[in-house]
């Protein structure tokens, strides 16, 4: 582990995603990335200095900078197209950003990170024939670190049958199932792109529960964009805004409720 | 503060009303305090894991550990190993920080009321109309 090796060399700046547009300074003032607990030699679990992604003549990513502690359940919140999953395929080592440095648990993205990413990509689907003990059979074999003891613990708290084929179930169901092969992962960082969307609210609240029992402890940092956020937003301890592929504001969450209310609230009054 | 944003969550016996547009750590602390003072946890009773205060809140068990630190801070749980964190079982404890809470919100009280210009008459005479009223 030379993790060491990575911290805090001159090129990286604390970052100034702690800045916010014009005109909403009370929200902004003195917001760090960092907590007072926090200790100060352990790698930021995601590190991106100046990101910029275009595709044609649309810039996804704008010079992103952003620093993410590690053990953290983050909120990655923002409008359609201000860079959210564009910043995930970039984190999980899918998308080559044209511009700009990132690192994940101290690494480049890359095929190398595999072992510690568990991504959930948008609308993500499975094999129809899987049953859910199929799709464990499955991912015990092919993803890294998948642990059957505790995928099998999440199907039973997120009840869902495991003898249901995946071609049989609901959109929300299907979701319940991807949001558990990712997260019964033991990997350090977990990219989960919009797990709420277009699903009904008991498979909503399955997930959620799913997730707190899955996280916390300080060893895994787990990134959630959504916009369902009544749900979930209890669960975020940081949460990073983004508009049109940079960091509108970021912080801890608690700092931010303090400053400006609830996330719904903060993306009301940042987005109108 | 808007009304969708407070959720109430029970807790075994305990109740939390959780406003999503305040500090989360806040609220929890505030509520347990609150319960133990009471009496609705009793002393040396067993209180919930982390785990399961953060399961039963839905909230995040970073939260929830940072406030049974807090707690253990103020003398008014104990952990011990392997078995939990307990209320702590010493009646002595609780009375002390109840007074404290109690003194913090009685000098909140006075200077705010000196601070619109009422004196010590004024203030006697104050509490015994509410008294008067009936009430706790």
């Amino acid at each position: 582990m030379d993790r060491q090796v990575h911290h805090g060399p001159a090129g990286w700046s604390q970052g100034d995603g702690a800045q916010v547009t014009a005109g909403r300074p009370p929200l902004s003032a003195g917001m760090s990335a960092r907590t007072e607990n926090e200790p100060a030699n352990r790698p930021p679990a995601v590190r991106c200095e100046g990101l910029t992604k275009q595709y044609g003549s649309k810039r996804a990513l704008d010079g992103l900078t952003l620093e993410v502690p590690q053990g953290r359940v983050v909120g990655v919140l923002g409008p359609n197209g201000a860079g959210k999953s564009t910043l995930f395929r970039v984190l999980a080592g899918l998308v080559q950003p044209d511009a700009g440095r990132v690192e994940v648990a101290g690494q480049l993205p890359g095929w190398r990170t595999n072992r510690q990413i568990a991504y959930l990509p948008d609308r993500a689907r499975w094999y129809r024939e899987h049953t859910v003990r199929d799709a464990f059979r499955y991912a015990e074999q092919f993803l890294l670190g998948f642990q059957p003891e505790q995928a099998l613990e999440l199907a039973a708290w997120m009840q869902l049958d495991l003898d249901l084929r995946a071609g049989d179930m609901s959109r929300g169901q299907e979701a319940r199932l991807m949001l558990i092969l990712c997260i019964a992962r033991r990997v350090p960082v977990i990219l989960l792109d919009e797990p709420f969307a277009g699903i009904d609210a008991v498979s909503r609240a399955r997930i959620t529960e799913g997730l707190v029992a899955r996280i916390g402890g300080g060893e895994t940092t787990v990134l959630v964009s959504t916009h369902e956020l009544a749900e979930v937003e209890a669960l975020f301890d940081h949460a990073v805004f983004l508009n049109a592929g940079r960091v509108l504001m970021q912080g801890p969450a608690d700092e931010l409720r303090r400053r400006g209310g609830s996330m719904q609230e903060i993306m009301q009054q940042l987005y109108v | 503060m808007r009304d969708d944003a407070v959720h109430e969550r029970k807790v075994g016996p305990l109740t939390f009303r959780l406003d999503l547009s305040q500090p989360l750590y806040e609220q929890i602390l505030e509520q347990m305090r609150a319960a133990i003072a009471r009496g609705e946890l009793p002393l040396g009773e067993k209180i919930p894991s982390v785990r399961e205060m953060a399961q039963a809140l839905r909230v995040n068990p970073n939260t929830v550990s940072h406030a049974y630190q807090e707690l253990e801070r103020d003398g008014l749980t104990e952990t011990r190993r392997g078995q939990g964190t307990f209320v702590t079982a010493e009646p002595a404890r609780v009375d002390q920080f109840r007074t404290a809470i109690a003194e913090q919100a009685v000098n909140e009280f006075v200077d705010r009321m000196q601070a619109l210009g009422f004196g010590w008459n004024d203030i006697d005479r104050l509490l015994d109309e509410r008294k008067a009223k009936g009430g706790a």
